[in-house]
């Protein structure tokens, strides 16, 4: 995807002014041109460096090394307790201290009750935490992005609707926090506008992470054994 | 404060009606230092530098009443107050106690029967006084004065007092000052008499007087206090007439009578009037406080059904409720509206907010989201606003180098917005309780207090140890039982990994437990935390999920 793709067709005009076809100027000429869409510039800035995930061999996969900061991060997954909170909790723990300290984590409509003890074990400060529950969830969840308390939201909802995506995902990509989505695996079929989407699948030897759709990045699969998730939780 | 002739020989009352004042007199007179001739002056005990304002409203008794009937019809009123009588209904309603300007011309006189009065003007308006209003008026009138001072005293029926030495360069004067203060007064259709002196009860007597006076030099005041009559006192009438009878009529003859024949032959409260409008006396007064809450009503007309109608018909009230605020220097943590229907039984709307707020923007954003909630068996006819408790408000200090705290303040308003829509019980915080049992090691936290503990940087998590074993980040609400005895099933066959952890006893609280807890993981990889009910009848339960 590193080259430039030309959406040039009878309704652009011509891109001119093209002096000598083979000439380096002529090529920026070409670059500059409206006319052009570049994947990689999508979005219009530069990738912004991600959060470090804590597991070496996702950060590899993911185009900032690590959660994108900015955009929605949908994690599919039809099982609770294989690992999709694992996954998180070095972040969310990160999120909680040193720069990010005035952020709160929200966690709206979670599918069962979040345990203090476990949190407060991965090194998550509880003052910090807010626990939403109730009908509109996509809402509640909007509402926690674009207030600008949070660090990291977690929403559980089922986002029937495109358009309620889409919401989540400007207000995502305006707020500058992790914004994460869980949804089932089956609506991984759907088109989402969300920045990342990674599908979960465990079995008894690790969790398998397919990453669906990463905006920047490549579509890719990595394995993350049990092992590593025990050595994390050693280390902590 | 010790008398100055207390040891002295108790000496007569000079009878005769006008004591001389050039006569050289050995007994110390009332009126203390200030006057030529003493040999004892009288040390002024009152703070240096007050300066009190007294406001006195002559006609509080009828304006109290054209206050709240005047405002909805103010052109019929104009032209109707002048013919109103008023009865005091206490005393039989009988005797007029107030009279409009109309019926003044025609003769009729506050003490006079209402027969008289109704024969002199016969298309008279009869009311009936009310004291409740009077009061109102008052407190209105303080509420009005606390603009310009936070020191304001009540004297009641009439008289406001305004401590203003603090507020004098804030408002260009004294003059400008008491300018100010009478055009506010004459602007809700008052007519106040005004006077400044160094101290409460001078002010007090000239105001009642009617003498307009601004004076700041304490030691001008027995000279000017000397003119007065009397009446202004509001001593006992008995002996205001044996004054009268011995030919003190007015405040200066007074002064000039000796002090200890002067506290013997009547109330000592005379004396120390005298003593306390000179500054000689300290004269200690509760401090008007202002309503601990705030209560306001709108009639609408035409009733409203309409959501975005009855936001605007609200707003009203809130600015009132702001203002209101503004002037206590305090902030609301909650509110109460009530909508007031034709038949159906009221509607009630609480906001709560996460902290204490006073900006009317705030206030209006929640109602907003609660009234679009709301369901309305009816149009509305009236809102009642009623605040919850004040407190008192801080004010948030800007930091320059400090990062962004825009994070800090936007939590409240958020969890305000949530609450309002999703309910209040929906949205809390987490805090750890020191407790074996794994369903009592956690509790739902208000995030008032949270957010209090962290302003105060109190309230730091309970430190305990960890639990030996892991604890899984999900805990389900209730114990899910499972199938299997020997190999519990769970999505399939579970196979355990860790445990057994012996969590057991609670008889303190009538929840006792005697579980063996175990890790285990399903064939799709989803590890479970479960355990095996030790009592009878026993059996496999599911009580987390590692997320």
């Amino acid at each position: 995807m590193n080259g430039a793709v030309s959406r040039q067709c009878e309704g652009l005009g011509p891109l001119s002014p093209i002096p000598h076809p083979l000439s380096p100027s002529s090529l920026d000429d070409l670059l500059r041109h409206p006319g052009l869409w570049r994947a990689r510039e999508q979005g219009g800035a530069a990738l912004q460096p991600g959060l470090p995930t804590g597991f070496a061999s996702l950060d590899r996969c993911l185009p900032g090394a690590g959660w994108p900061l900015q955009g929605l991060v949908e994690i599919l997954t039809d099982r609770n307790g294989i690992g999709e909170l694992s996954l998180l909790m070095p972040v969310l723990a990160r999120l909680c201290g040193g720069e990010h300290e005035d952020g709160w984590l929200a966690w709206i409509s979670p599918p069962h009750q979040p345990y203090a003890p476990a949190l407060a074990a991965c090194g998550i400060d509880l003052r910090r935490v807010l626990v939403i529950r109730g009908q509109a969830a996509e809402w509640a969840m909007e509402q926690a992005l674009r207030s600008g308390a949070c660090s990291a939201v977690l929403g559980w909802a089922a986002c029937r609707d495109r358009l309620s995506l889409r919401r989540l995902q400007l207000a995502a990509e305006q707020s500058r926090c992790l914004a994460v989505l869980f949804r089932r695996l089956r609506d991984g079929s759907e088109p989402s506008p969300a920045v990342l989407r990674i599908a979960l699948d465990g079995d008894r030897d690790g969790l398998e992470v397919r990453i669906l759709k990463s905006r920047g990045g490549h579509a890719m699969s990595v394995r993350l054994g049990w092992a590593s998730f025990a050595t994390r939780a050693i280390a902590q | 404060m010790s008398l100055p002739g207390k040891h002295r020989v108790p000496p007569e009352v000079s009878p005769s009606p006008s004591p001389a004042s050039g006569r050289s007199r050995l007994k110390p007179a009332l009126g203390g230092g200030n006057r030529n001739g003493t040999d004892e002056p009288a040390r002024s005990v009152a703070p240096a530098g007050e300066l009190w304002l007294a406001i006195h409203l002559p006609n509080y008794i009828l304006e109290s009443l054209w206050q709240s009937a005047a405002a909805a019809s103010e052109a019929a009123a104009g032209a109707d107050t002048g013919h109103v009588v008023v009865v005091d209904p206490g005393r039989g309603g009988k005797v007029v106690c107030a009279c409009g300007v109309t019926a003044t011309a025609a003769g009729v006189a506050p003490g006079m029967a209402l027969n008289s009065a109704l024969a002199l003007l016969p298309d008279a308006r009869v009311l009936a006084r009310d004291s409740r209003r009077e009061r109102t008026l008052l407190e209105t009138v303080a509420m009005m004065a606390l603009d310009f001072t936070p020191r304001v005293n009540l004297d009641p029926p009439d008289g406001v007092l305004l401590e203003v030495r603090g507020s004098l360069r804030l408002f260009g004067g004294v003059r400008p000052l008491c300018a100010r203060v009478g055009e506010r007064l004459r602007a809700r259709g008052l007519a106040p008499r005004i006077a400044l002196t160094p101290t409460r009860l001078a002010s007090l007597w000239f105001a009642r007087s009617g003498i307009e006076v601004v004076l700041r030099r304490p030691e001008a005041l027995a000279g000017r206090l000397a003119a007065l009559p009397l009446a202004c006192t509001r001593w006992p009438e008995r002996s205001l007439r044996s004054l009268a009878t011995m030919g003190v009529r007015a405040v200066g003859d007074c002064l000039r009578l000796p002090r200890d024949g002067f506290t013997r032959r009547f109330e000592l409260q005379m004396r120390l009037d005298l003593d306390r409008a000179l500054g000689h006396a300290p004269d200690p007064r509760a401090a008007f406080v202002p309503g601990e809450r705030f209560a306001a009503r709108r009639d609408l007309e035409p009733e409203l059904a309409d959501t975005a109608r009855l936001q605007r018909a609200c707003e009203p009230l809130l600015d009132e409720l702001c203002a209101f605020l503004q002037t206590r220097g305090a902030s609301v943590e909650s509110l109460e509206l009530r909508f007031l229907h034709r038949d159906a039984p009221p509607t009630r709307l609480r906001l709560r907010f996460a902290e204490p707020v006073m900006a009317v923007v705030r206030i209006a954003a929640l109602l907003r989201e609660r009234l679009a909630r709301a369901e309305w068996p009816e149009p509305v006819r009236s809102v009642r606003l009623r605040s919850g408790p004040l407190s008192e408000a801080r004010a948030q200090a800007g930091d320059l180098f400090a990062p962004d705290r825009r994070r800090a303040s936007a939590v409240p308003q958020l969890v305000e917005r949530l609450r309002a829509r999703l309910g209040d019980e929906a949205v809390h915080g987490l805090c750890l309780v020191p407790e074996h049992r794994p369903e009592a090691a956690w509790e739902k936290e208000e995030i008032g207090d949270i957010l209090l503990f962290q302003k105060t940087g109190k309230g730091e998590c309970p430190l305990f140890p960890l639990f030996p074993g892991q604890r899984p980040v999900w805990l389900l609400a209730e114990p899910q039982r499972l199938d299997g005895e020997e190999q519990p099933h769970y999505q399939g066959a579970l196979e355990l990994e860790e445990g057994p952890e012996r969590i057991e006893s609670g008889w303190w609280d009538g929840r006792d437990v005697r579980r063996d807890y175990y890790v285990a993981r399903t064939p799709a990889g989803a590890r479970v935390w479960i355990f095996r009910e030790r009592r009878t009848p026993g059996g496999w339960f599911l009580h987390g999920v590692f997320g």
